[in-house]
This record gives structure tokens, sequence and C-alpha cells, in this order.
């Protein structure tokens, strides 16, 4: 079931046209809105909030005109990619107010907030102003503001902007978890190709305001037929051993590749390798990357082209 | 006796299934968090100072002439000597820390938001921009308007407590109570709607403050200079400038007392105020909904 459609959506700020005629839609699960800056994300996500209105098109949120009532943002969160939390303020008391406005009554505003801020990992530090908060704990307070009303939406823009990498990663890994676990369906507004790779189920890029390509990660990042085989050492000795036995591979600085590898194959490939010495390290077929396959023009492309 | 060892239950995450609040509730939270903000209420002690002090600036004096009438209530001398001020007479005196506390109180309820990007969050909640600012200018009203009405509710009361008999007074001057209400609107609307507005086109709480005082210091000059320098008119039209001067005449008219300044009729004078202030409360509306969108 799809939870937004865009239609035909063209927007323009002065003589900048953001988007385009996009059309698209986005499922259950948790969606990348991929696109480097400019792409025309966050104003998708400002059309399907009902903040601004498209020059042309329509949007469609939980089935629902957003531009009709504000009604439909009871079950849509929203954290923004600018700073957006009161300095002097705790995160219990923003949270719970946060979740009043939403549309939750107060005591069980007040007992979510703690409930959400438990699952971010901020329980401890919950009565603390949020201006001491680091930018990782204000990230956190950030995606749980858009849970804390139990959407069954939530748009996060650049979540992972201003981390360092351990920080990114526990912020992808909450994010899938919130998706996995929790049943709220996320949309990730992001430049960054790892993050969608690493926590996406489905993908929706932009480019300069037009849809560049839509589809499931896996499907996209599907396996080929090629096999690598990662060394620490020893990597020529298995070229050759390979070689010896009638087989071919690139070797490229510890890494091996090999186009078409048959069932049979493998054993061969067995012995290649304790007979060379060579230090394995990973073998496993090949994937395409997001960014190869966003390299590459698409079916349609080449059709058109 | 068995022992069981100990068991964490980890209940995990829990939906909202319950019925979420109407629009009117969403509205009520941001009402009381305005009104808390306005008094400083769950804030440091500096955070409450300046309301309560300035809050206390059009309150304490009433008091204080009220206390002095009772204790000189049993000595009839004196107590003829000393008369307290008319309902209207205290609003010219009121005025001032009332307008200290627009301008430096009601800005914390907007700046705030701007400044820390919070605006961007009720944008996304289910709201709309004219539900967020309508809250706030009640929530400020509100207490403005209880601070402005408080002193004369004082002084009601203690005339009603000192008549020979409260019941016939109260008979004869029930009047009073619904014309205090509406001076004390005609206080309290323009002043929070000014500084609202004021607070709407800055991220800085100092500057709203400046630009509130200077409207209002800046009108009172006009008026002032049109008084002293023209006649008839043109006097008339430019003392409309003086936002102040205009309130207090309007306080005036409400309580039956004479205008100070004479030619104008006082349901001019009041239309004339609520016409400037529904143009600010459109504008003020306008510049949040563009605040909202960006």
């Amino acid at each position: 079931m799809a939870l937004l459609r865009a239609l035909n959506l063209t927007k323009s700020f002065g003589s900048t046209r953001a988007l385009d005629g996009v059309t698209f839609e986005i499922p259950e699960g948790i969606t990348g809105l991929l696109g480097s800056n400019g792409a025309g994300k966050t104003t998708s996500l400002k059309l399907f909030l009902g903040l601004i209105r498209p020059d042309g098109g329509s949007t469609e949120v939980l089935g629902q005109n957003p531009l009709a009532s504000p009604e439909v943002r009871t079950r849509i969160g929203y954290a923004p990619e600018r700073d957006c939390l009161p300095a002097e303020v705790s995160a219990a008391e923003f949270l719970a107010y946060m979740a009043e406005v939403s549309g939750l009554p107060r005591t069980p505003a007040r007992l979510r907030a703690s409930d959400l801020l438990r699952h971010v990992g901020l329980f401890e530090e919950r009565y603390r102003p949020m201006g001491t908060y680091s930018t990782g704990m204000k990230q956190r307070v950030k995606l749980a503001q858009a849970l804390v009303h139990d959407p069954l939406l939530a748009f996060l823009d650049e979540p992972t902007a201003g981390l360092d990498p351990i920080g990114r990663r526990e912020m992808l890994e909450l994010i899938r978890r919130v998706g996995r676990e929790f049943g709220i369906s996320i949309v990730i507004s992001t430049h960054l190709m790892g993050d969608v790779e690493r926590t996406c189920d489905s993908v929706v890029v932009l480019d300069a305001g037009r849809l560049l390509r839509t589809g499931v990660v896996s499907g996209l990042t599907q396996e080929t037929e090629a096999l690598e085989i990662d060394v620490v050492e020893g990597g020529a000795a298995l070229l050759e051993a390979l070689a010896a036995r009638g087989l071919t591979a690139r070797l490229d600085h510890n890494r091996l590749t090999m186009e078409t590898v048959t069932g049979e194959e493998y054993d061969v490939i067995r012995d290649a390798i304790v007979a060379s010495d060579a230090l394995l390290y990973r073998l496993a077929p090949s994937r395409l990357a997001l960014a190869d396959v966003f390299s590459k023009p698409s079916d349609e492309d080449s059709e058109t082209t | 006796m068995t022992t069981r060892p100990a068991e964490i239950f980890d209940l995990g995450y829990r939906g909202w299934e319950g019925q979420r609040t109407s629009r009117w509730r969403r509205r009520h939270a941001i009402w009381r968090d305005g009104v808390r903000i306005s008094l400083g209420l769950g804030r440091g002690v500096g955070a409450k100072f300046a309301s309560w002090v300035l809050i206390g600036l059009a309150l304490v004096p009433m008091v204080v002439l009220v206390v002095i009438s009772a204790f000189l209530s049993p000595a009839q001398e004196a107590a003829d000597e000393f008369e307290l001020p008319s309902y209207a007479d205290y609003y010219d005196w009121a005025l001032v820390p009332l307008s200290l506390f627009a301008a430096v109180v009601a800005p914390l309820l907007l700046c705030p938001d701007r400044r820390d990007g919070v605006l961007a969050l009720y944008a996304a909640r289910p709201i709309t921009s004219t539900d967020y600012v309508g809250s706030l200018w009640t929530a400020f009203l509100t207490v403005c308007g209880a601070a402005a009405w408080l002193p004369v509710l004082v002084l009601f009361t203690w005339n009603a407590l000192d008549a020979s008999s409260p019941d016939s007074w109260l008979r004869d001057n029930w009047d009073i109570a619904p014309r205090s209400m509406g001076a004390a609107a005609a206080v309290a609307v323009p002043l929070t709607t000014l500084s609202l507005l004021a607070a709407s086109f800055t991220k800085r709480r100092a500057y709203a403050a400046v630009a509130t005082l200077a409207v209002l210091l800046v009108g009172s000059a006009v008026g002032g200079i049109a008084e002293d320098s023209f006649k008839g008119a043109v006097a008339d039209v430019l003392s409309l400038a003086s936002l102040s001067e205009v309130a207090t005449d309007t306080v005036r008219w409400l309580f039956a007392d004479e205008p100070q300044t004479p030619p104008r009729p006082g349901w001019a004078t009041a239309l004339w105020l609520a016409g400037v202030t529904l143009f600010m409360a459109v504008w003020l509306l306008q510049r949040t909904r563009q605040l909202v969108r960006e």
C-alpha cells in the first residue's frame, strides 16, 4: 500500500524550478529520498506536510490531501534538518508538550515522552536542558519528537547530519529499529547513498527537481554473477594458482574478481586458495552498490537517448 | 517458599491506541504553555523577575492605596481628605508598567521559537499557523488582561465593602464590572497585538522590546506635538497616532469620564483603537504564516 503519492508534482521558487512534474509513490517501510543539494527533497517533504502549495500536480498522504486539513498530521512525524530544539527546556518537557500539540492527552503525553526518550537512549538525561546536549543527542531528540505522538509515518530530513561515523551508525541502527520494531514507516531525506543502502527498503532518487529512479533497494543492488575474493596477502600467488587450474581472474590490489562462476568451480577455487597460501579475508558474490546503479543509465534512459 | 530469579520484562515500543484530542485541546496546550512563559512558571528566577515586577508595579499601588484607605476609614476626617483614584484615572498610571510588561515579556512567546527553529516543528503538527499564533496571543492577553483588570477589581471590591450598604451599592454600580473588563481589554488587546507583531519581525527579544516601546513613545510624542502645535481637526487626527492616549481615552469613555482629548467622541476613539488593533492582528497572522512556510 502506498503511504505517499506525488502526482505530476511541480513547484517553483521564483525562477528556480524545485520540482518538475515528478510522479512517484512511497510504500510502507523505510524509504530513502535521495538526491544532492537542490534536488527537491526538502520541497517534496514540505509539499507532503502541506506546508506549501504545489504549482501543479497533487500530493496524497495516507490517502488524504494534506492541504485540505491539518488533521492528517496527527499521524505524521517530522524531524527537520536544521536545529529545532529550545536550548533552555528539558527533553522530557519538550517532548510531552509536542505530544500534546500533536493530539495526545496530557498524562499519556508525559508517559510517552519518557518512553520515547528511553528508546532513543536518553532516559537518564531527559531532565537536562537540551542546550547542554551533544549533536548526537540532539539528533536523537529530534527523532524522538517526531515519534512521540505515535505516527504512522515519519519524515526525517538528513538525520545523520553532523554526526561522526559511530554516531551515524548508531542513528541509522535506531532508524532501522523504528522501521522494523516500532512499525512506523520512515522517509529519510538524504544526500548520502550509504545511509540509504544501510537503512532503506526502497528509494526515490531526485536530481535537479526530476525523478531519476525509484525502486526497491535490494532489487537495485542485487547480486551479480561475479565472485569477489578479498585477501590480506598472497593475491598474486592465488591468481597464478587459479590460472594453473584453468580459471581466469582479475587482480585489483587485494581483490580478485572472477566473472561467471559455476557451482563446481567453487571447489577448484577453494583448492587454489589452500595451495597458494593466500590469506583469505572475504569470498562473496559481487553486489552492485547504489552508486554503481545511479552512475549507469537506466533502461528507460537508454531507450530514450 | 519458592524463590524465582529476577526477570526484566522489556515491553518494547507501545503505540498510542487511545483517542486523540480535538484541535481545541491542542490550542489549549499552546495557550497553557504561553501563560507559563508569560509568568515565567517552570523557569528560573530571572525569567520570573521581569514578569512579576512589572505586574506588581501595575497592581501594588492600587493595593497600597486601598490599604491606606482602609486604615483611614475609622478616622472620618482623614478619610474624607484621602481620595482613591477613579477607575479610569488608575489606567493613566497602570499603562506604563503594562506597556513595559508587554514590550519585555511578550517577545518571549515568539522570538525563542524563531531563534531555535521550533516553528518548523509546529508547522508539522496538526495545527495551523493561525492556531499557533492565536493561542499565544490569547495566552499573553490572558496574563496582560488579568494584570490590567486586577487593580480595578481590587478598587471595585473595596468600594463595595466600604459602602454603608454593600448590597445597594452593588445594585447601583453593577455596570462598573463589565465596564472595567472592557477597559482592561482596551489596554491589554492593543498592547498584546503590538508587542507580538513586533516580536514576529525579529529573533531577538531586545529588538522586539525596543520596537514596541518605540511605537508607543513615538506615537505619544507625535500626539503631544499635535496637541501643542495644531488645533481643530488636524490636531485631532494627529493625536490618534498616540496608541496609549487613544487607549486611555477609550477607557475614560467606557467609564463615562471626561476624555483628555475633548473634541473627539468616545465611540470614535474606541472604533479607531479597534481598527488599529485589527490591522495589527491581521498583519501578525500574515507574518506568522510567512514564518511557518520558511
